[in-house]
């Protein structure tokens, strides 16, 4: 197999420019962890199952692993890392992770983190059945699942009570 | 933060933020890649391996086969896997290396600039195998007509024997006999961070690993003796570790990435060399949840008093031993249940195929053991027409009863305990079928008339940390520094070994030191999972490290309170706990004292069936424990929940297909773990604190508890909803729908 030939690649991350060069079928989420350096976002199945690549294209959750980075150009990524405050300050929804105890290894969190994120911007108040839909695609082997959902009710509040 | 608080966890902030590091987020930006080759060969003789090509492909470092590895053997409780299959035999191995046993043995580590151009060398190897007959599983293999191990006389390699009472007498006794031959399938553990490892020499001249693993210094020892050199002169230290469970307590990438990092340095090159597994490698390329067949036979009296256990154990151990004597021991133990038998005969083994190996699996043996014991005993209530936790309680084991190894159990057995527990806070009146569509395999609304609602018991014991006279040991170190003036210490450090697979045993030790050393937790520095700084604290398994390390920083504590009391400044405390001893077995009646410490534990699990479609909806678990002392009650009862939902999968969803030594479904598209919809709906965990009396603030242990009497209690609740009983799973809705159809349903 030749050398693949490599592209300019402009990506829109966490409100940043961000310009490296690669090959046109590089992945989103290679591109995130290798070219930029964003480690936070992880691969666990390389498949689209698991979840683990979670990150945000213009507020919509989508699978870093089945995604060119080429094809999230002009586009607004977000990932964990773009969670928090410039100071530091969690989001409501990592402050609720990290109060009701929602991870342990922590592996599948950043996932989490994400597709919580755009379905609690999309809707606030979400049911039990939208909560379990949502994130249906998101694997955990550690807590199951039941602080992860005790956190999503938390971080409702919390949004709430910023407002 | 102080012992029985609920603090946040130490590193909660950097896994919501991204910034906590996994192996494969660590590689360094000069390092080289590797891929590791596995031979693909069941069971093969290596003939040719020809690497001309692969050498002069672009981009290529070097190459590392056996002739690389001074020892070419390792393994956690017997060397007897060859770090690499191939033709030259140093000679230093106790096993043939020129002979692959497994789909996953290594073959070759091919080092390139980049992890494509290693990928596209490994293309270019050539091989020529012999292909050699294949025993497939326990009934070819324990023939002995095909050895797996040719130097070996029998593929059966451990065994093991309960003679208690007079089984003829006992036998003769019953007034009903339940018998029953249970097949308990694999269980792949699904850690989602999969394996990776870097490696290098560092300035000093240690052969360095960084990986995840569950135990450093076991790690730094199967290093140095497969590159025979001193353990001193290897550090292994972990990055975060995205689950274990039992599946990084043996070798996988930590042998092989010393050796490449060391054959480098010979070249004179210096560079870290990084190696990460797809998961399809690693599902293929690490030991299973044990495949096990057992026959067994329970008489009892028409009163519900329990006569005798017959057991007939037969555990495939696959290519390699891994820790299959451990875990047979554990089946060994649990197999008759947590119940006063006078009279057994139980008979173990553990037998090399040519399948994937079985090793460490939370429970390791335990869920095996107890879902035979505990169906035995639901089939027994339903016979006899006596409630399953009465029957339970009328035979449970208890300070004074002698156990199935006759030499009495620990102090404080709190088997009526989780009984009296259960029968208490078992819901009495159940909701109705809700009708509610089964999420998210089965969308369409179920139909009202093919629900059917169901209650299952199960109730268990656990040992507390390593069993069988293993030297079980603990080290922490503590150090209260402070100006001699100062009255109490200012900081506080930590070392420690114990490894944070993400059960949160780092918060944990944390809330020790801060307890122990009245100081408070902001105060304290703590140095992890490191062998360059912590002594050795053994595995994170076998439930043990709260009870082991809790101990040891207990001891540490006591010496550094005394040094800093004799004005040393720094104070240094070093303790190494060493917990009650523990005996073998005896090798023909199986007596003697095999464990210092057991958890408790019993369930009721209430659910649906869909005898339409063959879907189970878990409504309910109550999930009763006796943990001596809760040192964390939130952590405590995420280990319950996670440990219910593993073996929710275990017994409802998680089908490993092996044919011919391989596995046909190394995808997590193709292994179902359970997702968010597919848990139990409410888990209700009833924790009881009945202190030990050697257990660190009381503490017993709790992370596989929960697992082992999760799947008796849901196949006993599918009999209870449906009228069939089932000894097998998992129960996937065709494979329930199968069951259900013999039973006329």
């Amino acid at each position: 197999m030749n050398a693949e030939v490599s592209h300019e690649i402009v990506l829109n991350v966490n409100g940043e420019v961000k310009r490296f060069s690669a090959p046109a079928r590089r992945l989103l989420s290679d591109a995130l962890r290798g070219d930029l350096g964003l480690t936070g976002t992880h691969v666990g199945c390389e498949h689209g199952v698991c979840g683990c690549c979670t990150v945000l294209i213009d507020n919509q959750p989508v699978r870093s692993c089945l995604t060119f980075a080429i094809a999230a150009q002009d586009r607004k990524i977000r990932t964990v890392e773009g969670l928090a405050d410039a100071d530091g300050e969690l989001h409501p929804v990592q402050a609720a992770f990290k109060e009701c105890h929602a991870l342990q290894c922590g592996f599948c969190t950043p996932g989490f983190l994400m597709t919580a994120t755009a379905l609690l911007e999309q809707r606030p108040n979400p049911d039990e059945e939208e909560i379990t839909e949502a994130l249906a695609g998101n694997l955990c082997r550690c807590t199951g699942y039941q602080n992860i959902r005790s956190a999503i009710g938390h971080a409702i509040e919390l949004m709430q009570s910023d407002i | 933060m102080t012992v029985g608080a609920t603090p946040s966890r130490v590193d909660a902030v950097d896994k919501v933020t991204g910034l906590a590091t996994y192996p494969a987020d660590r590689v360094p930006k000069n390092a080289v890649h590797a891929v590791v080759v596995f031979t693909n060969q069941p069971h093969a003789r290596l003939v040719k391996l020809g690497l001309a090509e692969t050498l002069a492909a672009p981009g290529v470092v070097t190459v590392v086969t056996a002739a690389d590895v001074p020892v070419n053997e390792y393994g956690l409780t017997l060397f007897d896997q060859p770090v690499f299959i191939g033709l030259d035999d140093t000679g230093r191995s106790s096993v043939p290396c020129n002979v692959s046993r497994w789909e996953a043995d290594h073959l070759v580590v091919v080092v390139a600039e980049s992890l494509i151009e290693a990928r596209q060398a490994s293309a270019l190897i050539r091989t020529e195998w012999e292909q050699l007959p294949m025993a497939n599983d326990v009934v070819v293999a324990r023939t002995d007509e095909i050895l797996v191990h040719p130097g070996s006389t029998s593929n059966t390699y451990h065994e093991l024997k309960i003679r208690k009472g007079d089984i003829e007498k006992g036998i003769a006794a019953a007034d009903v006999i339940i018998e029953g031959t249970y097949e308990l399938p694999h269980q792949e553990h699904a850690y989602l961070q999969v394996e990776a490892a870097t490696a290098w020499i560092d300035d000093e001249g240690l052969v360095t690993v960084e990986t995840g693993g569950q135990w450093v210094h076991e790690d730094r020892e199967q290093i140095a003796h497969a590159l025979d050199i001193d353990p001193e002169e290897v550090r292994v230290r972990y990055a975060s570790i995205g689950g274990a469970f039992g599946g990084k307590e043996d070798m996988s990438l930590q042998i092989v990435m010393a050796v490449t990092a060391r054959k480098l340095a010979k070249l004179g090159n210096k560079r870290s060399v990084h190696c990460g597994w797809s998961r399809e490698e690693s599902i293929v390329g690490h030991h299973k949840r044990h495949r096990a067949t057992v026959h067994a036979r329970l008489g009892a009296t028409a009163q519900g008093i329990i006569t005798a256990v017959e057991a007939d154990v037969w555990l495939d151990a696959g290519a390699y031993n891994y820790t299959s004597n451990k875990v047979l021991g554990n089946l060994h133990l649990s197999v008759a249940g947590a119940y006063d038998v006078p009279n057994a005969r139980i008979d173990s083994k553990a037998i090399y195929t040519h399948s994937v190996p079985g090793g460490a699996f939370r429970g390791f043996g335990g869920p095996q053991g107890a879902f035979v014991a505990e169906s035995q005993m639901n089939k027994l209530a339903e016979a006899l027409g006596i409630d399953p936790l009465e029957l339970r309680r009328q035979n449970a084991l208890t300070d004074i009863s002698a156990g199935i190894t006759q030499a009495g159990l620990p102090e404080g057995v709190g088997v009526v305990r989780v009984i009296d527990a259960c029968a208490e806070r078992a819901p009495t009146s159940e909701e109705p079928a809700s009708g509610k569509p089964f999420r998210p395999i089965a969308s369409l609304p179920a139909e009202m008339g093919q629900l059917r609602q169901g209650r299952g018991y199960a109730v268990g014991m656990k040992n507390v940390g390593f069993s069988f006279g293993f030297p079980e040991a603990c080290e922490a170190d503590v150090v209260f520094h402070g100006d001699p003036e100062d009255h109490r210490p200012i900081r506080v450090e930590l070392l420690h070994s114990a490894a944070e697979v993400g059960q949160g045993v780092h918060t944990a030790l944390i809330q020790m030191v801060a307890d122990a050393a009245n100081v408070d937790s902001k105060q304290i520095e703590a140095t992890f999972s490191d062998t360059a700084t912590g002594g050795d604290s053994g595995s994170a398994s076998a439930s043990r490290l709260t009870f082991m390390a809790g101990n040891s920083i207990l001891g540490a504590v006591e010496e550094a309170e005394k040094a800093w009391a004799d004005g040393d400044r720094p104070a240094l405390g070093h303790f190494s706990y060493k917990p009650p001893l523990t005996e073998a077995l005896d090798p023909q009646t199986g007596v003697g004292q095999p464990n210092f410490c057991y958890g408790y534990m019993a369930q009721a699990v209430d659910l649906t069936v869909d005898i339409g479609t063959g879907h189970v909806r878990v409504d309910r678990v109550l999930s009763v424990h006796d943990v001596g002392k809760a040192i964390h009650p939130r952590m405590l009862i995420g280990q319950v929940e996670g440990a219910i939902a593993q073996a929710h999968g275990y017994v409802l969803s998680e089908q490993l297909v092996v044919e011919d030594g391989r596995i046909r479904n190394p995808r997590l598209s193709q292994y179902l773990i359970p997702g968010i919809g597919d848990v139990p709906v409410k888990i209700d965990c009833v924790i009881l604190e009945t202190t030990d009396l050697v257990g660190p603030w009381g503490a017993r242990g709790v992370a596989e508890m929960p697992f082992i009497t999760y799947a008796p209690a849901v196949t006993a609740a599918i009999h209870d909803a449906t009228g069939v009983w089932i000894d097998t799973f998992p129960l996937t809705p065709s494979v329930l729908l199968g069951h259900l159809a013999l039973g006329n349903l």
